[in-house]
């Protein structure tokens, strides 16, 4: 590959956008030619830099508000069906029929793994043990299982193990491993295969949440985040070699 | 019901769509507004929510809701005062008084630097980098064919690398 093509590529290379073969050639010429690695490091610096800019996160009052209002158009709705009978009700109804099977479309065990995510995140339950320390974490689910999840701590890769919990997918308790990324949490559920007969390895996206699953040493694995799917793969990757 | 699957789609999702429109307004009181706009709108177009991405889909909503405000002010730098909220969460506790100055000094500098990019440039960037969407969902958020987000967060990529290497050569002849 020239330095030409590099320089044309290598943008779309770190944000994890070009095809397999490319992005061997390009790791394979930016490791020879100097002129290449210095542009590769210092557009690798400055992702890292940007990252690091503020996130800011909607404040109470606005998250308040904004719940208010669903609820009020919500109620003002049912006022309306109720007089209009039915009519109202009717497209109500098929508006979330279409909405309905778009998300079922996938698989039914990432539609409630991304539900776990959700209730994980809104009702504040990330955690039932909160630590940075997996001698912490692990010992935790002692007891509380039936099987005992592999925790490992990722944080030599950039995804810091921050707590566990319980929680119940699919019919059955599983462990759930909470791991970040800069400001986006990435929940990992953990259960003996068997009960989870999705097979292998699966990545989708559903209502705006990137989901992994794979399966390692007789257990399953379901990676969900907000992260997006680049990064989450670079998780999963890591999770599965450590 | 309606209600609460809104709230289980789109909530999720609010501070996302707080940080993008935190960059576009480059204020919080903007920000707050353009965003409750957005959740208005939202609910009365939920159900034009066909696929899967609620975030994605929010993300257009609120830039919608941003250009329609007339919020499109000039684009060079406003005067919001300098404010250090959500660095200090941000920081490493574990770095000592010495580190920590810098990584804020840094992180003052990094959010300078983009706020000043032009709104085109900025929201790429920040769709890109801190919101991590694929180049395919920027596209449909900004409403461009593909080509052109790549472009864009080229030029604005080579702007913040000069600006920033500028920044700290300026630093280091100090």
């Amino acid at each position: 590959m020239s330095c030409e093509l590099v320089e044309r590529d290598l943008d779309t290379y770190l944000d994890g956008e070009l095809d397999t073969e490319s992005s061997a050639a390009i790791r394979e010429h930016v490791r020879t030619c100097a002129a290449c690695h210095r542009q590769f490091a210092g557009r690798e610096a400055l992702a890292r830099l940007v990252r690091g800019a503020p996130y800011y996160s909607a404040p109470h009052r606005l998250q308040a508000r904004v719940l208010a209002q669903s609820t009020r158009s919500s109620s003002v709705r049912r006022l309306v069906a109720w007089a209009a009978a039915a009519v109202l009700v009717l497209s109500v109804g098929s508006g979330i029929a279409l909405w309905g099977p778009a998300s079922s479309r996938g698989n039914a065990v990432a539609d409630e793994v991304v539900n776990s995510h959700v209730r994980s995140l809104m009702a504040n339950h990330l955690f039932d043990v909160q630590s940075t320390d997996l001698h912490t974490v692990k010992p935790w689910f002692l007891g509380k299982l039936d099987f005992s999840p592999p925790v490992v701590d990722l944080a030599s890769k950039g995804f810091p193990l921050i707590g566990g919990r319980l929680d119940y997918v699919g019919g059955r308790t599983v462990a759930a491993l909470v791991y970040q990324r800069q400001k986006h949490t990435i929940n990992v559920l953990v259960s003996p295969v068997g009960d989870d007969r999705s097979a292998g390895d699966l990545a989708v996206t559903v209502r705006g949440f990137n989901v992994r699953h794979w399966i390692h040493e007789g257990m399953s694995f379901w990676a969900v985040s907000d992260l997006n799917s680049a990064e989450l793969g670079e998780f999963a990757n890591a999770l599965q070699a450590s | 019901m309606r209600a609460r699957v809104f709230e289980e789609t789109v909530l999720p999702h609010l501070d996302a769509a707080f940080n993008y429109a935190r960059w576009l307004a480059r204020n919080d009181a903007d920000a707050e507004d353009v965003v409750q706009d957005a959740c208005v709108r939202a609910m009365r177009y939920f159900s034009s929510l066909r696929d899967d991405n609620a975030r994605a889909w929010l993300f257009t909503i609120v830039r919608n809701t941003w250009y329609s405000r007339g919020s499109r002010k000039g684009n060079v730098a406003d005067a919001t005062p300098f404010r250090d909220d959500g660095q200090d969460q941000r920081a490493d506790h574990a770095l000592d008084p010495e580190e920590r100055l810098l990584q804020q000094h840094t992180v003052a500098l990094v959010r300078g630097a983009l706020e000043r990019l032009p709104v085109d440039f900025r929201e790429v960037i920040v769709l890109r980098e801190i919101e991590g969407l694929s180049y395919r969902e920027i596209a449909a958020v900004v409403g461009v064919p593909i080509g052109t987000v790549m472009s864009r967060l080229a030029r604005a990529r080579e702007r913040l690398q000069t600006v920033l290497t500028l920044a700290s050569h300026t630093e280091s002849l100090r």
